[in-house]
């Protein structure tokens, strides 16, 4: 059963991301805050990571994202640089700031606008755990 | 005319119509609490120091400064010899007269003008006699400049609080939408046809909900001048196309033909991209969503040699405004009866939108319509140059 660590500070978006997540057979692992997910991450080695965009910053998502995929290759998480990422955003449709993944600005692999259309975060779950 | 710019004049004019040295305008603030009523000293001419927005102005207790205590009181002032004269408190310099006459609006003291000379005995009657009707006539306009600043900070902070309010209100929205489209996906479990239709009612409310939060944000987005995108030259061409594109599959969902009448060569305005998107995705949104199925949608874009502007048309053979109706389109959240029984989702606040973005880029918005014929949704713009 593929796992899938869910980074999200709002309780009930995580219950509205694992409803669609575990009915389609997939283990959903959570964390609330960025630290408890960078921890997570080395704990269970997900096979995909669904990261909030805004957590206790506006840009926590961002940092956690940068340290995940750091190049440096002495970094703590660079046996987790593989694991795919998919940022959930509600600025993607909401400000003029139209970001695709950017390997040095936002290294995450794919974007989910919130609110979640369920089928559309299956198919980019199952796109990115297969690649 | 701005408040600094009217102190500005009061100022140079006082000092000038008397041909004296200096000259500073006080403004009256009544105080709270702790701190009872005061002066700043707001605009000064032929002194060093001008304070500006930015710096922290020099504050006088009227109770220390006799000579704005009287002025304030309505008698004006002359001070002979600020050697021997106790009055002379906070000169801003070593002056030997001062003229110090009040301004009076309304019945009310909002401050005090002072002109100096280095000169003692500059002063006497006469010159309050000339300065009077120029500290009456200046009092009116800080006053009137003082209210219009007043209300474009009352707009800055609503549009601020709304833009706060509604960033708030989007992420429950949004938690709230994903949870009842899970549910209505069956992730939740099977459900039967009675809480399918009622997740479906919770739904559509919800979606009423989001756009009514999006249009409150442009809205104050749009009233808010800081928030104001940056302008520039904007190909229209562009803009329609892409609105065009963007809402073709609503269209033929609805059955609707969208058709787009390409013009001519790339034309220019001034403005922001994103703006003038918002106008067209309003305007052509709203003549699909209220053109029945079978209808047309016609969007075509051509320029005005005569008057050097472009215009845009949004032609549709929708169910049209009622006559009674027209002259209230652009007001907030006002939608006409006809569009309120139809099934459409509408939070009255697209046309405001609209009206205030094309006000934004210097155009005009019109609009013809019958009752069940359809609808023109006329826009114009000033043609951009590139060259200017």
């Amino acid at each position: 059963m593929p796992k899938i660590l869910v980074i999200e500070d709002d309780s009930d978006m995580v219950a509205a991301l694992r409803m669609p997540l575990e009915a389609n057979g997939y283990e959903v692992l959570t964390a609330s805050t960025g630290e408890e997910g960078l921890q997570k991450v080395k704990e269970i080695e997900p096979d995909l990571i669904i990261l909030d965009v805004m957590m206790e910053t506006t840009t926590a998502g961002f940092q956690i994202s940068l340290q995940l995929r750091s190049p440096d290759s002495k970094s703590e998480y660079a046996a987790y640089r593989h694991i795919p990422i998919l940022m959930l955003t509600a600025i993607h449709t909401t400000t003029s700031l139209r970001f695709g993944p950017d390997e040095a600005y936002l290294p995450v692999d794919d974007f989910v606008d919130k609110p979640i259309d369920p089928d559309v975060l299956l198919e980019k779950v199952r796109a990115l755990i297969s690649s | 005319m701005e408040l600094e710019q009217v102190l500005a004049c009061l100022t140079d004019g006082a000092r000038q119509t008397l041909q004296a040295d200096a000259a500073a305008v006080r403004l009256l603030d009544l105080g709270k609490g702790k701190v009872g009523a005061h002066l700043t000293v707001a605009a000064v001419s032929g002194l060093p120091t001008v304070p500006s927005q930015q710096e922290p102005r020099e504050i006088i207790p009227v109770e220390h400064s006799p000579l704005d205590e009287k002025a304030l009181s309505g008698q004006p002032t002359i001070v002979t010899d600020t050697h021997t004269d106790p009055r002379a408190v906070s000169v801003p310099g070593d002056y030997r007269s001062i003229l110090c006459v009040p301004l009076i609006h309304k019945h009310n003291s909002i401050g005090t003008l002072h002109i100096y000379a280095t000169t003692p005995q500059r002063f006497g009657k006469q010159d309050v006699a000339l300065l009077m009707p120029l500290a009456d006539l200046g009092a009116a306009a800080v006053a009137a400049a003082q209210s219009l600043t007043t209300l474009e900070t009352l707009e800055a902070s609503k549009a601020h609080f709304i833009r706060v309010a509604t960033h708030e209100l989007r992420s429950p929205v949004a938690v709230a939408q994903s949870l009842v489209r899970g549910v209505l996906k069956g992730y939740a479990g099977e459900l039967t046809d009675k809480q399918s239709e009622m997740f479906g009612r919770i739904n559509r409310r919800l979606d009423f909900l989001e756009s009514l939060v999006n249009d409150l944000l442009d809205l104050a987005a749009g009233k808010a001048t800081e928030l104001a995108e940056e302008e520039t030259a904007v190909a229209i061409n562009s803009s329609v196309g892409r609105t065009v594109l963007l809402l073709q599959p609503r269209a033929e969902e609805k059955g609707v033909a969208l058709t787009h009448r390409v013009c001519c060569e790339e034309l220019v305005v001034w403005g922001a991209e994103e703006g003038f998107d918002r106008i067209f995705v309003n305007l052509v949104g709203n003549a699909v969503k209220y053109t029945p199925s079978g209808g047309n949608v016609t969007v075509s874009l051509r320029r005005v040699d005569d008057e050097d502007e472009i215009e845009v048309t949004v032609t549709d053979t929708g169910i049209g405004i009622p006559q009674e109706a027209l002259p209230h389109l652009f007001e907030e959240f006002y939608r006409a009866p006809n569009a309120k029984v139809s099934n459409e989702i509408g939070t009255g606040l697209g046309l405001a939108i609209v009206k205030d973005l094309v006000d934004r880029y210097g155009g005009r918005i019109d609009v013809e319509s019958k009752v069940r014929q359809g609808s023109t949704f006329t826009v114009t713009f000033p043609l951009f140059h590139l060259d200017e």
